[in-house]
């Protein structure tokens, strides 16, 4: 009991606009999850991947008039998988270290493709993997559900609010950093001609971002709507990435080997695996890492033309639906059980 | 367009409601109009009364029916009767992860309120519903009575002007119960709250409810106020008494005083007071019983509920 106690006071004041409450919904959910100590670990270490591509960035833009970027592109000449992908964009990179600036967009689209397709894309396994399990099926084990939705929410925004917690990261995490690497990149270039060369970089970013977020969230999601345990969502969220993973490296696996065989083998490196595993496989469907990176690597401009495929492009819009209609379906179905 | 508290209007008022969960139909071509005020709604386990509540919020959809709550259309704005109707469910719900205040802060700022606004309010709201410190820990922690204490502060930060109540007492000591009951009068008596108390417990509704609906296999079997339910057919006076209820009940009925025992300390006298009266005082003294208390005899909630029930 207070010390003085007023007892109960009638409120009058005006209310805010019914379509922002799915935003309290996301605002309080981004709340809950920055209370775990691990995602905080997992965040703080992924901003090193981040900040070695911004140290590339930075070194090609300050070095430009002298040698940095030429030793940077001929370094890049000598790994198979950048030529390789180089290659698929239709640059020679042994031409391109005698003028560097005329490679400047695709230096800059090669280092945020190869940070959003390897360590940003593993976090983003790892991140959804702590979080997403617990944002439906919580609600669902400890029937919070009925308080959110006695409240103007439909079950429709109440998936919008959950699915905002994990875009706000994802673009938190992937979005956010490649920007910061963009905008530096261009305070530091000695050079106008910069931003007419690399605009389209950023809408390059937040594309590869969403491409990220909306399947990615979808599905997270559609597994915690799954149960009312969250680690067996976690298993399934987990399971996923592996089990494509697995699938898709023993069926390509397989049919490189068949290759292997007809073709007499080489020293060194092989550039052809690389062309291989860089190019369109049907088989890169059964697994989602793939799937997802092919499509980052057609929308930085990495892909030949002739590997152009709207495949992936299909199989994540299907992802997304299939995935927030599920949870949709679940949380709706839910109330009139 | 808003309800007005002060005009006669009824606060619910609903025609031919029916529900289906497949084959089972649960609510039954109902039609209600409940009054301001507070209503009990009694009903037994698989009666339709918390379908029927959830179907007032939207919380499950109707297969037919209409009517207007709070004077907004129902169910198509629905959505708006949510920001005028304060709801504490019957399941065990809460946030996980949240501390109670910052749980009564996000019902607040779900409902339209200000986040700084909101957190003033869920302060005042936790002082009313008695949270004390307790509100700064985490919700899962809380024991069953606490969990109805920050429900019923969820159920109020937004001043709603109806406010349903589900079991609103489970899990309460009887200390609290009562805290509880005081709370609920006053909010309708002091505050002009209107208020639909589901429960099971009879008394809790005899304490407060000005009205009761009694439901049984989806249908309204009663529906009136708590004063005509409780008065009995015939006129009659309830006594109390130490002890040897029955052997005033044989000297009564000796004397062509019908009468009814319901206990070795209780009895009712049948007839007009006057005319009984003072011969229950002499009778009484003659055999030797102590009469502790006297008043005009009511029917129980019990045997009303009852009979409508296997009605």
């Amino acid at each position: 009991m207070p010390l003085l106690d007023v007892g109960y006071r009638q409120w009058e004041g005006n209310r805010t606009p019914r379509w922002t409450r799915a935003l309290v919904l996301a605002t309080t959910g981004i709340h809950l999850v920055w209370k775990g100590t691990w995602l905080k670990r997992v965040l703080m270490f992924m901003a090193i991947p981040a900040l070695i591509a911004g140290i590339f960035v930075a070194t090609f833009e300050q070095t430009i008039d002298r040698s940095g970027p030429r030793e940077m592109l001929r370094a890049l000449n000598q790994n198979p998988q950048s030529r390789s992908i180089a290659a698929r964009a239709g640059v020679d990179l042994s031409e391109a270290a005698a003028d560097p600036e005329a490679y400047r967009h695709f230096t800059w689209s090669y280092i945020l493709f190869s940070l959003s397709r390897y360590p940003q894309a593993f976090g983003m396994i790892v991140v959804l993997g702590l979080v997403a399990p617990r944002l439906i099926s919580y609600d669902l084990r400890s029937r919070g559900y009925l308080l959110y939705l006695s409240r103007p929410l439909t079950p429709g925004e109440y998936v919008f609010g959950k699915s905002m917690v994990l875009f706000f990261l994802l673009f938190m995490m992937s979005a956010v950093p490649a920007l910061l690497i963009y905008v530096a990149g261009l305070f530091l270039s000695t050079d106008s001609t910069a931003i007419a060369q690399t605009w389209d970089i950023p809408l390059r970013i937040l594309l590869a971002s969403l491409v990220l977020m909306i399947p990615t969230s979808a599905v997270a999601l559609a597994f915690s709507a799954m149960t009312q345990e969250s680690r067996y969502a976690g298993f399934a969220w987990f399971a996923m990435w592996v089990v494509g993973g697995v699938t898709f490296y023993s069926l390509w696996g397989a049919t490189q080997i068949g290759q292997e065989i007809r073709r007499p083998r080489r020293r060194g490196p092989d550039i052809e695996a690389f062309n291989a595993i860089n190019s369109w496989s049907s088989y890169k469907l059964f697994s989602p890492y793939e799937t997802l990176g092919y499509l980052q690597q057609q929308i930085f401009g990495l892909t030949v033309k002739d590997d152009w495929t709207w495949a992936p492009w299909i199989l994540a819009i299907i992802a997304s639906i299939v995935g927030y209609g599920f949870a949709y379906w679940r949380v709706s179905r839910v109330l009139k059980a | 367009m808003s309800f007005d508290s002060r005009s006669n209007d009824q606060v619910f008022e609903v025609h031919s409601v029916r529900k289906s969960y497949g084959d089972k139909q649960v609510l039954k071509d109902i039609s209600l109009a409940i009054p301001q005020g507070v209503v009990g709604l009694l009903g037994p386990n698989g009666s339709g009364k918390s379908t029927l509540i959830k179907s007032i919020l939207g919380l499950v959809s109707i297969d037919s029916g209409k009517g207007k709550v709070l004077g907004f259309d129902w169910p198509s704005e629905v959505r708006i009767v949510r920001d005028h109707v304060g709801y504490l469910p019957e399941d065990d719900c809460y946030l996980q992860g949240l501390q109670g205040i910052e749980s009564i802060q996000l019902m607040a700022r779900l409902s339209g309120l200000q986040k700084k606004e909101a957190l003033r309010r869920s302060h005042e709201v936790a002082d009313y519903c008695d949270l004390g410190q307790e509100r700064y820990r985490n919700v899962e922690t809380y024991s069953t009575g606490m969990r109805q204490k920050l429900k019923f502060a969820q159920a109020l930060v937004h001043d709603p002007q109806w406010i349903i109540l589900d079991e609103p007492t489970t899990g309460l000591d009887p200390a609290q119960r009562e805290q509880f009951l005081d709370r609920i009068y006053a909010l309708a008596n002091e505050q002009g709250k209107s208020i639909l108390l589901s429960t099971h417990i009879l008394h809790d509704v005899v304490q407060t409810c000005d009205h009761v609906v009694i439901m049984a296999a989806g249908q309204i079997r009663v529906f009136d106020s708590l004063v005509n339910l409780q008065r009995p057919s015939q006129e009659g006076l309830q006594i109390n008494v130490v002890s040897g209820a029955s052997k005033l009940s044989q000297a009564l009925s000796d004397q062509g005083i019908q009468t009814t025992c319901r206990s070795d300390s209780e009895l009712v006298a049948l007839g007009v007071e006057s005319t009984i009266l003072d011969r229950i005082w002499k009778t009484s003294v003659q055999e030797q019983v102590v009469v502790v208390r006297m008043e005009q005899a009511r029917n129980s909630l019990e045997q009303a509920f009852l009979d409508a029930v296997r009605s």
